[in-house]
């Protein structure tokens, strides 16, 4: 029997031995066609309701909209003209609204052989902008005017103009005429966003008509050749495209899976040569054994924890009420965000390349001058942010937290402990990750005497549980839509959807702490000890409504100021995209917003 | 069959209904009772948005109403509805298309594990305490300890990934090879050692010394009586076995990237995709009940000394 268990051992070893050697040759050479792997089944490709960012850069090589992300002669990424002839200015009208007059390029074609016509944009904008439809996207039209009437609901919910429409109008078949509210600074980057792709009324009459590829009608450099669900979609080069002799791909075959041990299995063999993410702890590995295909890129996101704004961390003791106990919340959350080493977490648990975040607005915005909007929040001198997150601060930081939370809670010296603070619960969607920098949260705070238990919920749950402020302490994130910092603000004005953390609701909606005094900036708001909603909601409507745009990211940064004040807000890391590509592909990238273009690709030799 | 027979079927298929009506009911209620809803994202919609969704797909009607609705469609209609995340598809289409690979996957799966068990348990309690006995004993023991989630990772490094054998992708040409081979170890492995066991027993019997005396052939002992009865214990397995590889292709289809219906079943309770939650529920549960009573009726045909009540 041994001596049969050593033989078995022995084959295996020589099996294993004889695995290891790898063919040389490069299979790759000269082909024109790529097999990639982003993520599994898109829930939709229907560019009005696609909201996930696989589903994006699918989007970007089937269809083509006014504008589109391209690369210059640099490698720069900038927006140009697609189904436009050119980006034009905008023009004031009288009552201070802005009307952009686009004129559609010549020769363009549906995949069915159809003119595109500036009518299919006016249809295709009032239908994603409409409540009917029920867009996740819906709202990326609000800056342009009418979207007020199209989406006024009543107390119910119900839609209070089920037929109003968007201003905007197909004046001929060629033009087309768009009004907003006014000037916006990423108008442009907005009209490359999919869910402002032209479809045709036609197409969409049949509700299905985004699920299979017989039914699927698109205007971009690829047209839909098949659709194995749950394994693959098949691009192929639409010869009718207006730019078709640029485009250098022709097949692009998205394999669809999530499992990112399967991704890496398939990436490893050659079988696919892009895959959109790798196992946390394969990451090391992989970086080590793949240098040149192992990327990381920014990703304008935030991985931050959230406080709910009315949760009562005051001792007994403290004697505090209304404004002064507001405030010593805040001082309190602010002191208990410098506890945490971001620096750890992003390089011992995390493991993704990301950066430690001091700052709510994500790395990679930038100011009208073309420098990093992150890099000049917070005002300090010396470091960037709202604190010093470099390594070596991290100590001192520290102190001055504990000494801050030693004037409301009592500390026991001793022990070197607080003894009074309540119990925290901290709230995550079920994920190892999650799980992961919940435990360091927890044991940080456990080395003063804090408890903070752990609670973790499936994500639908969680994300429902979040919403209506049922914690006290939350996992949060938030990955950009288009490049500018407002959409990382306006989420925390009272009435939003995303305002987790419940600033001016309940108890919140009457503490009156808040100043804000924008004379300096021509404004004649000045607000001393106001509400959330006197402050706040103000300076949002305001950043809404101003033309100048140097102006405007100034009132953004007095956004972010007073919102980081409350100390609700406790940033981890920027996000990062890891994902690896095979180095016989040229001509590949990525935009800030994480959609991956194929169409200019070509395979080295 | 006797009409005693007919009845206990009748009787069974009765109940299976029961059963998977209950299903269907508890399924339902304990979904609705689950906070979150299916139109909830990080990113939140407009409330009016979440109005227009909720008529259209009729949430905005009382819970017992939709419960009768949707009864009534599945009895009457065998419709299913559409799914509430993949817009515009239908809840039978996001099914079917998973079935066609998870029953390939299943059956040849099964198949393959009975046949080969059945082959190589005889083989070994034949051949008791040689060489070959040994080395199925020490392989099948293996298989049977090593959960599929290892057994699958181990098959795809080694063949997909080292040796390039094999597609790492279940969507590929040949890409089911490894997905079956995995799936079907545990199984196999299993149905080995319950065939020889089983055997052993059978060939110590009376009867088999009794025949061996007579001069019956060997050939005839094996097939004609030994086998024949040292197989009820493995039929009693096929119940079990088929909820192993329901539950394991959960898992394998993972691994390998199947496109099944493994992950449509995952994903819809995730995402509160309520007509699809139903759906992979009662397909499965369906599933469970019917082979379980064909295992049942199995045993009678095999051996006519169980008595059905």
């Amino acid at each position: 029997m041994k001596k049969f268990l050593a033989l078995l051992l022995a084959a295996i070893m020589v099996l294993a031995l004889a695995a290891c050697t790898k063919p040389g040759t490069n299979p790759n050479s000269g082909k024109d066609s790529i097999a990639v792997c982003l993520a599994s089944e898109p829930d939709t490709i229907d560019p009005a309701l696609n909201s996930a960012v696989d589903g994006a850069t699918l989007l970007c090589h089937l269809f083509s909209g006014l504008a589109k992300w391209a690369q210059d002669k640099d490698g720069k990424l900038v927006i140009v003209p697609d189904a436009a002839k050119e980006l034009v200015e905008g023009v004031a009208n009288a009552d201070g609204t802005v009307t952009y007059t686009y004129t559609l390029r010549d020769g363009l074609k549906w995949s069915d052989g159809k003119d595109v016509t500036a009518k299919d944009f006016e249809f295709a904008w009032n239908r994603a902008a409409s409540a009917a439809l029920g867009a996740d996207y819906g709202y990326m039209f609000e800056v342009v005017a009418g979207y007020d009437e199209v989406s006024a609901a009543d107390d119910e919910g119900k839609p209070v103009n089920p037929d109003a429409k968007l201003n905007i109008k197909a004046v001929d078949d060629k033009t087309f005429e768009v009004t907003l509210y006014n000037a916006v600074s990423y108008w442009n980057e907005l009209l490359a966003f999919p869910t402002f792709f032209p479809v045709r009324e036609d197409v969409v009459s049949n509700e299905s008509w985004a699920t299979e590829a017989a039914t699927y009608v698109s205007n971009g450099p690829y047209t839909m050749t098949g659709w194995d669900h749950n394994s693959v979609i098949t691009l192929e080069k639409n010869e009718h495209f207006v730019d078709a002799d640029n485009i250098t791909m022709k097949k692009i075959e998205f394999f669809l899976s999530d499992d990112e041990n399967n991704m890496v299995a398939n990436f490893k063999n050659g079988t696919w040569q892009l895959i959109d993410g790798v196992p946390t702890n394969e990451m090391a590995t992989l970086k080590a054994d793949y240098p040149d295909e192992y990327k990381v890129v920014g990703q304008i996101g935030t991985y931050y924890v959230c406080w709910n704004v009315n949760e009562q961390i005051l001792p007994a003791s403290a004697g505090l009420t209304g404004a002064e106990a507001e405030n010593a919340r805040a001082e309190i959350r602010n002191a208990i965000t410098l506890l945490f080493d971001r620096n750890y977490i992003v390089e011992a648990i995390a493991q993704g390349g990301q950066v430690p975040a001091s700052s709510f607005v994500a790395m990679g915005m930038t100011n009208p001058d073309g420098s990093e909007f992150y890099k000049t929040a917070g005002h300090n001198e010396g470091f960037v942010g709202y604190y010093d997150v470099a390594k070596e601060s991290f100590e001192n930081n520290y102190k001055a937290a504990v000494e801050t939370l030693k004037k409301y809670y009592s500390f026991d010296e001793a022990s070197q402990k607080f003894t009074d603070f309540p119990t925290l619960t901290y709230l995550y969607n079920t994920s190892e990750g999650h799980k992961a920098i919940g435990e360091y949260l927890q044991a940080q705070l456990a080395q003063l005497g804090i408890t903070m238990n752990l609670e973790n919920q499936e994500w639908a749950t969680f994300l429902n549980t979040r919403k209506q402020g049922n914690y006290s302490i939350a996992r949060n994130g938030w990955v950009a839509d288009y490049n500018d910092p407002i959409c990382f603000l306006d989420m925390w004005t009272t009435e939003s959807g995303n305002n987790d953390v419940q600033f001016g609701r309940e108890a919140h909606a009457s503490a009156a702490v808040y100043s804000l005094d924008l004379t300096d900036l021509g404004y004649d708001t000045k607000v001393e000890n106001g509400t959330w909603a006197e402050t706040y909601d103000v300076l949002i409507k305001a950043i809404k409504g101003c033309t100048d745009n140097e102006k405007r990211y100034e009132l953004m940064h007095r956004a972010e100021d007073l919102l980081m004040s409350t100390g609700c807000i406790c940033p981890i890391y920027y996000y990062t995209d890891i994902y690896m590509i095979s180095k016989d592909v040229q001509g590949f990238f990525c935009n800030p917003l994480g959609y991956k273009y194929f169409m200019y690709c070509t395979f080295g030799k | 069959m006797n009409s005693k027979t007919a009845f206990y079927i009748i009787k069974r298929i009765l109940l299976a209904i029961l059963t998977v009506w209950i299903v269907i009911t508890v399924t339902f209620f304990v979904m609705h009772a689950v906070p979150g809803g299916p139109f909830m994202s990080e990113k939140a919609i407009s409330p009016a948005a979440q109005a227009a969704l909720e008529a259209k797909y009729g949430l905005d009607k009382p819970l017992m109403t939709q419960y009768g609705t949707y009864l009534r469609d599945i009895v009457t209609k065998f419709d299913f509805g559409p799914s509430l995340k993949q817009r515009g598809r239908m809840v039978i289409d996001v099914i079917g298309d998973g079935m066609k690979t998870s029953v390939k996957l299943g059956v040849v799966a099964a198949v393959l594990a009975a046949v080969i068990g059945i082959v190589l348990g005889a083989v070994a309690a034949l051949r008791r305490n040689k060489l070959i006995d040994k080395i199925i004993m020490v392989i099948t023991t293996a298989f049977v300890s090593m959960p599929s989630f290892i057994m699958g990772s181990l098959l795809l490094i080694i063949f997909a990934i080292k040796l390039g054998w094999l597609p790492a992708n279940g969507a590929a040409k040949g890409g089911l090879v490894l997905p079956i081979i995995t799936l079907s170890l545990y199984p196999m492995a299993y149905i080995t050692r319950l065939t020889r066991s089983s055997m052993l027993d059978v060939l110590g019997q009376d009867y088999i010394r009794t025949a061996k005396a007579k001069g019956v052939s060997g050939t005839k002992i094996i097939f004609g009586h030994a086998l024949k009865n040292s197989l009820i214990p493995v039929i009693t397995y096929f119940g079990p076995m088929l909820a192993y590889i329901v539950t394991g292709s959960l898992v394998v289809e993972r691994i390998f990237a199947v496109p099944g219906i493994g992950r449509a079943f995952v994903s819809s309770i995730t995402n509160r995709d309520y007509p699809m939650v139903m759906g992979t529920t009662i397909v499965l549960a369906v599933l469970i009940v019917v082979m379980n009573l064909v295992s049942d009726i199995m045993y009678k045909i095999v051996d006519p000394r169980i008595n059905l009540e």
